[in-house]
């Protein structure tokens, strides 16, 4: 059994970010094994979620043929109720055994203190099983920076930041994302993982100028692009993972290759198993050609 | 007003989306958690509760691939997926992708509007494509076993029908074929969907999954087979007319020609 796991660890690959290209991979999803076996060489790694890994092992299987990337949804970096220290250990495990160059995790919540918890302090936290887009405001910021002094010291490798889509004025927001992505940075002195599509749905949603906005974000912190499709749905503009991104995210993310040098660019094409090979293909050559790999 | 008093009021009205639904309705509610109604936009926070659920219901994509299309063509994920997180609240979604596409034709059922044109096309559609997934995931019987029951006679009043495989039937109001067929264009008019009743039989039958375009005669028999009523009892049941029996023995034996029905 013990000489299995060896062999096991020893076929495992891993990114070596060392070379200073932008490496280009997928989100882990239905479509990865088959299109990754397909084209050999095409994907530089897969990005997969800490909490597939949890709840489903075999996924970590991927990892025999193609380096992971850890993304993670679970440390509620701008909530207010800790991540639990056991689901702290075990992203550390992943992070150890994934060796992953980093930990994207989102700039959200994901737990919140329950409704009554000034009447009944005996209630368990609200877990959901998604992030949301916080408060944008000083006293979120100082909560990340307090979140963040407590989680990063448990890892060997940096924690990055993702912005979150914002769908909805959050009360007693204080700033417009932008300037709430750049306060976080600053504080923490932490890189971004930004999801270029994220970006612009908000300022879609909140009636700003991307491409202006963009320009004020510390690109130079970007470390990771995520890049996918969005959609407008019932009056506001959603993340969508199951549609290929659209002209205006490669604008953006364009205008973001000429002042910021990511390690790496994920598609994040991972919510229907019918999403077309082709498209995928060249979508994956596009950025290749755009981060001056072709 | 408190950062983390607010993500507690999302975050419960994300998880209970009866209590988001108390809050639109007495928004007033609100200020128990020092919340001001107005500063609230509920209705987008119930879209983004319907997100969440469209998220979560991506496992059946494989099933009903053009279902989630047409959602998405006709601006209607959001507004169904919303509707449909709170009608599920405070219940599990199912451990299967058969029972979540099971879960979510109840709900359909009772909440689309069947007179809007793209809600029509939705419940053809999705009842279509939900058939095809389940029967092909049935067992197959070898076809040795079922050729020795197909029985090519010709019926009489007195002979007992019975159903050969597995058959779901749906009377639909367009054909979802041509719904389907018209969803892979690249620019997708639905308003050219012919609309006029027509019956369907989905068919498990020696390992493969047919779909028989039916008259409304031979779906009606479809129905009523049970494998204990004649022909005659049929007849009575679905209210053919005494003097038209001929009619219904060649329904029956048009049906037998095809292979679903046999006979004692």
């Amino acid at each position: 059994m013990a000489s299995r796991r060896r062999e096991r660890i020893l076929s495992m690959k891993y990114l070596d970010i060392s070379s200073g290209t932008t490496a280009v991979g997928l989100a882990f999803g239905p479509l990865v094994p088959e299109f990754s076996a397909q084209n050999p060489g095409l994907l530089d790694y897969v990005e997969v979620p800490f909490e597939q890994l949890l709840h489903s092992p075999e996924v970590g299987s991927i990892q025999d043929s193609i380096p992971v990337i850890l993304h993670c949804a679970s440390m509620s970096v701008a909530g207010f109720v800790p991540a639990a220290e056991t689901t702290v250990r075990l992203i550390d495990q992943e992070v150890r055994r994934t060796k992953t160059p980093w930990i994207g995790e989102h700039l959200a919540f994901i737990s919140a203190d329950p409704l009554g918890k000034f009447s009944e302090p005996a209630l368990s936290p609200t877990a959901l099983s998604y992030t949301v887009c916080p408060q944008l405001s000083e006293e979120t910021v100082d909560q990340v920076a307090y979140n963040l002094s407590k989680l990063q010291p448990q890892f060997d490798v940096p924690v990055i930041l993702e912005n979150s889509p914002q769908y909805f004025d959050v009360p007693g927001s204080t700033m417009a994302m932008t300037e709430f992505i750049g306060r976080v940075v600053e504080r923490c002195d932490v890189d971004l993982l930004l999801d270029v599509t994220h970006f612009l749905i908000s300022m879609l949603n909140t009636g700003r100028d991307a491409m202006k906005e963009i320009e004020r974000l510390p690109l130079e912190r970007v470390v990771e692009i995520h890049i996918s499709g969005l959609n407008v749905q019932s009056g506001i503009t959603w993340d969508d993972h199951a549609t290929p991104a659209t002209e205006p995210v490669f604008d953006l993310v364009q205008h973001v290759l000429q002042r910021a040098q990511p390690r790496a660019v994920t598609l994040e094409y991972n919510w229907s198993p019918n999403f077309p090979h082709s498209t995928l293909k060249k979508h994956i050559e596009r950025v290749h050609e755009m981060v001056g790999r072709s | 007003m408190i950062a983390g008093q607010i993500h507690a009021v999302i975050a419960a009205g994300l998880k209970e989306p009866a209590l988001l639904a108390r809050w639109q309705e007495a928004p007033e509610l609100l200020r128990q958690y020092g919340i001001e109604p107005g500063a609230f936009d509920l209705g987008a926070l119930w879209k983004f509760a319907g997100l969440t659920t469209k998220v979560r219901h991506n496992g059946l994509r494989a099933d009903i691939p053009q279902t989630f299309r047409l959602l998405n063509i006709t601006g209607l994920e959001i507004e169904v997926f919303g509707a449909y997180a709170t009608f599920h609240a405070a219940k599990n979604f199912g451990p299967t992708v058969q029972a979540r596409i099971d879960d979510l034709l109840v709900f359909l059922e009772r909440w689309l509007d069947f007179d809007r044109l793209e809600h029509a096309l939705l419940w053809d559609l999705i009842r279509h494509e939900a058939a095809l997934a389940r029967l092909r995931t049935l067992e197959n019987i070898s076809g040795s076993q079922i050729g020795t029951l197909v029985s090519r006679r010709r019926p009489r009043l007195s002979s007992v029908p019975r159903l050969s495989g597995d058959v779901i039937l749906h009377e639909m109001r367009s054909d979802p074929r041509v719904i389907e067929t018209i969803l892979r264009r690249k620019d997708p008019k639905l308003e050219q969907v012919p609309l006029a009743t027509s019956y369907f039989g989905y068919w498990h039958f020696q390992g493969e999954v047919y779909v028989l375009e039916l008259d409304a005669l031979g779906f009606y028999l479809l129905f009523t087979i049970d494998g204990t009523r004649s022909a005659a009892d049929l007849g009575g049941l679905i209210g053919a007319s005494p003097e038209l029996p001929g009619g219904l023995l060649k329904s029956l034996g048009d049906l037998a020609d095809i292979g679903i029905i046999t006979f004692d």
